[in-house]
C-alpha cells in the first residue's frame, strides 16, 4: 500500500514536470504553428544549467532556476531566428538536430559539470541538491515536492492561458492560420514567433530544473529525441491548441508510460525485452491517436466573433 | 591518412547516405512530408538480411535481394495501413505519426533480436591496396551497387511509363490525374521504390559495419542533412547532398584546423586542432545551417513556396 502511494506521488510529480513541457510545446505548435521537434533541448538545457549553477557555482535554488529560465529563453529566441526564412519542415528537422547536438555536447564535455571520475559526460551527474531538502523528512519530501512542482505547473498554466487569450495570443493564432494575413495587418511575424519561442522556451526550462532537482541525477541518456515525441504524443492526444488538452494528454501518456514499467512484475518476459515492447506500445499509441482521434480528447474552442 | 583513403571513405559514407536520401526524397516529393520511419526501414532490411543469411543460411546475394524486396513491401504496407489515411492531414502531424512508427519498428526489432550487435556470415574482409588506400571487396561492391542503383533509378524515372507518372504526379498531381494517371497507384509504387532503396542502404550499411537496433536511428541526422542539403524532393539533389556531406564529414575529421587558424605560421598557434570524431554529426548539421542560410531551399531545391 505504501509502495503504491509512493508510486502515485512519483507519477504525479513526473506528470507535473511533463505537463510544463506539454503546455509549452502546445503554445509553440498548437497556438503559433511552430513545429519544434527538439523540445527536449529546453528540458535538457534547463536541467544542465541549473545543475551547473547548483553544483559547480554553489548557487541557491532560486538563482539556479532563474539561470535556467534565462538560458532557455535566450536559446528559444535563437532557434526562432531562422523560422522566417526556412520552410516549416526544414525548421522542424533542424530543431531535432540542434537538440541532438546539444545532447552530444553534454555527452562529450565532462568538464562542463565539474569533471572528475564518474562525474559528467556519459556518466551523467548525481548529487544534485533539492530545494528545502533538510526541512522535511525523507518520507515527507515527495509530498512537499508534489505541491512545489504543482505550484510551478499552475503558474505556467496561468501564464500561458493568460497569454493565449491576450491580443498577443490572438496574433499568434493568426500566424498559425494565415501568416500573410497577420503581415497584412502590420504585424512583424518574425518578432512574434521569436517572442513565442522565447517565452515558452524559458518556461520549459523550469521543467528541466524541477526534473534535475527531483531525481538528483541527470545524464545525457535521459534527453533522447524520444522525450520530445512523448511530449508531442501528449499534445496530439490532448488536442492541439488547447491548454487543458495539453494537461490531460500529459496525465494520460505519463500514466501509460510509467505504469507499463511495472508490468515486469506480472509478465514473465525478460526486462529488456519488455522495455522494447513498452516502447512499441508508445509508438503504436501515437499512430493510433493520429489516425482515429484527429482532434484529440479535448477540441480547441473556436471563438467566432460577430459584428 | 592519405588523401585517396579519405576520398574512398567519403565515397563509402556518401553511398549509404545517398541510397537512404533517395527514398526519403521520393516520398517527400509526392506526399510532402518527411518520413522519420524511413531510416528504420534500413534497419529492418538489415535484420531481414541477417535472418535469411545467418538464421536460414542462404547465400548473401540472395538474402540481400530478398531483404531489399521485403523492405519495399513493408514500405507499401505502411502506406496502406497508416499513411493512406493521412493524405489530407497537416504534414507536421504526419511526421509525428511517422516518428511513432519509427519507434514501433525500432523496438520491435530490438524485442525480437535483442540489443546485441550482429553481422552477416561473410567473414573478415581482407583489404586490398588501391593507390595507397585500403579498400575491401565489400566496400567495392557497396560503391558499385550504389552506382548501378542510381543509374537504374534515373532510367526508371525517365524511360518508363511509371517513372514518368511519378515525376508528373510530383510536379502537379491534379494535372497528372487529368491526364489519366492514378495518383494512388503512383503513390504506392513510389513507396515500394523508396522502401527498396532504404532496404538496399540497410543491407549495404550492415555489410560495411554491423547490425544493431539503433543503426537506422543513428543515421537520421546525416540522412536528413544530406536530403535537405540537396533540396527535399529532388533525388539528384539528394545524391549531391550525400556526396558533399560524405566529403565534409571525413575531411572535417582528418583536417588539421590549427594550420588554417595560424595562417601558415603567421600567428603563434602551433598546436594541431582537430574536430573530435564525436562531433561528426555536428559537422553535417553545421554545413546544413550554412547552406540553408544562403539558399533556404537547398542546393537544387525548388523555389520556396510561402506557407
Amino acid at each position: 500500500m505504501e509502495g503504491l502511494i509512493r508510486f502515485l506521488v512519483h507519477l504525479a510529480i513526473m506528470t507535473e514536470i511533463y505537463g510544463i513541457l506539454s503546455l509549452t510545446l502546445n503554445f509553440q505548435f498548437g497556438l503559433t504553428g511552430l513545429a519544434n521537434f527538439g523540445h527536449v533541448a529546453f528540458f535538457m538545457l534547463g536541467a544542465y544549467v541549473s545543475t551547473i549553477l547548483l553544483l559547480v557555482a554553489h548557487c541557491s535554488f532560486p538563482v539556479a532556476l532563474a539561470g535556467s529560465v534565462v538560458a532557455c529563453g535566450i536559446f528559444g529566441l535563437l532557434i526562432a531566428i531562422p523560422t522566417s526564412r526556412l520552410k516549416a519542415d526544414y525548421w522542424a528537422i533542424s530543431t531535432l538536430a540542434v537538440a541532438e547536438i546539444l545532447r552530444k555536447f553534454f555527452y562529450n564535455e565532462k568538464w562542463i559539470v565539474g569533471g572528475g571520475y564518474y562525474r559528467g559526460g556519459a556518466h551523467g551527474i548525481g548529487g544534485i541538491p533539492a530545494p528545502l531538502e533538510d526541512v522535511f523528512s525523507a518520507g515527507a519530501y515527495p509530498f512537499f515536492y508534489l505541491v512545489f512542482a504543482g505550484a510551478f505547473l499552475a503558474s505556467v498554466y496561468l501564464i500561458l492561458e493568460r497569454l493565449t487569450h491576450s491580443p498577443f495570443g490572438r496574433v499568434l493564432k493568426t500566424i498559425r492560420e494565415e501568416e500573410v494575413l497577420s503581415e497584412v495587418l502590420g504585424k512583424d511575424t518574425a518578432v512574434f514567433k521569436m517572442k513565442a519561442m522565447g517565452i515558452s522556451g524559458a518556461l520549459a526550462g523550469v521543467a528541466g530544473t524541477l526534473y534535475a532537482s527531483y531525481l538528483g541525477f541527470i545524464g545525457p541518456d535521459q534527453f533522447m529525441p524520444l522525450v520530445t515525441f512523448i511530449v508531442w504524443a501528449m499534445i496530439v492526444l490532448g488536442g492541439l491548441g488547447n491548454t487543458r488538452g495539453a494537461l490531460l494528454g500529459a496525465v494520460v501518456i505519463q500514466a501509460f508510460y510509467s505504469s507499463t514499467r511495472y508490468f515486469k512484475d506480472y509478465i514473465p518476459i525478460p526486462a529488456d525485452r519488455l522495455a522494447s515492447i513498452r516502447m512499441v506500445a508508445i509508438g503504436v499509441l501515437i499512430v493510433l491517436t493520429i489516425l482515429f482521434l484527429k482532434e484529440g480528447l479535448l477540441r480547441e474552442k473556436k471563438k467566432i466573433y460577430r459584428w | 591518412m592519405s588523401i585517396t583513403q579519405i576520398i574512398i571513405n567519403s565515397l563509402i559514407r556518401a553511398s549509404v547516405l545517398c541510397t537512404l536520401s533517395i527514398g526519403l526524397t521520393l516520398v517527400y516529393d509526392i506526399l510532402k512530408f518527411a518520413n522519420f520511419a524511413h531510416v528504420e526501414l534500413a534497419a529492418f532490411a538489415a535484420y531481414m538480411g541477417f535472418f535469411f543469411n545467418v538464421t536460414l543460411g542462404w547465400n548473401i546475394v540472395v538474402s540481400a535481394a530478398l531483404a531489399t524486396l521485403a523492405t519495399g513491401v513493408l514500405a507499401m504496407a505502411l502506406d496502406r495501413t497508416v499513411f493512406k489515411r493521412l493524405r489530407m492531414t497537416h504534414p507536421i502531424i504526419v511526421m509525428i505519426a511517422s516518428f511513432g512508427l519509427a519507434i514501433a519498428i525500432r523496438n520491435t526489432l530490438r524485442a525480437i533480436w535483442g540489443p546485441r550487435p550482429r553481422s552477416f556470415a561473410i567473414g573478415l574482409q581482407k583489404p586490398i591496396l588501391v593507390l595507397g588506400a585500403r579498400i575491401t571487396m565489400v566496400q567495392i561492391l557497396l560503391l558499385l551497387a550504389t552506382l548501378s542503383s542510381i543509374i537504374a533509378l534515373h532510367l526508371f524515372l525517365h524511360k518508363t511509363r511509371l517513372g514518368n507518372s511519378i515525376r508528373a504526379t510530383s510536379d502537379n498531381p491534379e494535372l497528372a490525374q487529368a491526364r489519366g494517371i492514378s495518383t494512388e497507384v503512383v503513390i504506392q509504387w513510389t513507396w515500394f521504390v523508396a522502401g527498396c532503396f532504404a532496404g538496399l542502404a540497410g543491407v549495404l550499411y550492415a555489410l560495411e559495419t554491423e547490425i544493431e537496433p539503433n543503426m537506422g536511428f543513428s543515421l537520421i541526422i546525416p540522412v536528413f542533412c544530406a536530403t535537405i542539403l540537396g533540396g527535399l524532393g529532388n533525388p539528384y539533389g539528394a545524391m549531391l547532398g550525400a556526396i558533399a556531406l560524405g566529403l565534409a564529414e571525413n575531411f572535417g575529421i582528418y583536417f588539421d584546423f590549427g594550420r588554417i587558424l595560424s595562417l601558415g605560421g603567421l600567428l603563434g598557434i602551433s598546436r594541431p586542432l582537430w574536430i573530435p570524431t564525436a562531433y561528426k554529426q555536428a559537422i553535417a548539421f553545421f554545413i546544413l545551417v550554412v547552406i540553408l542560410l544562403m539558399r533556404p531551399s537547398g542546393i537544387l531545391g525548388r523555389k520556396v513556396r510561402s506557407e
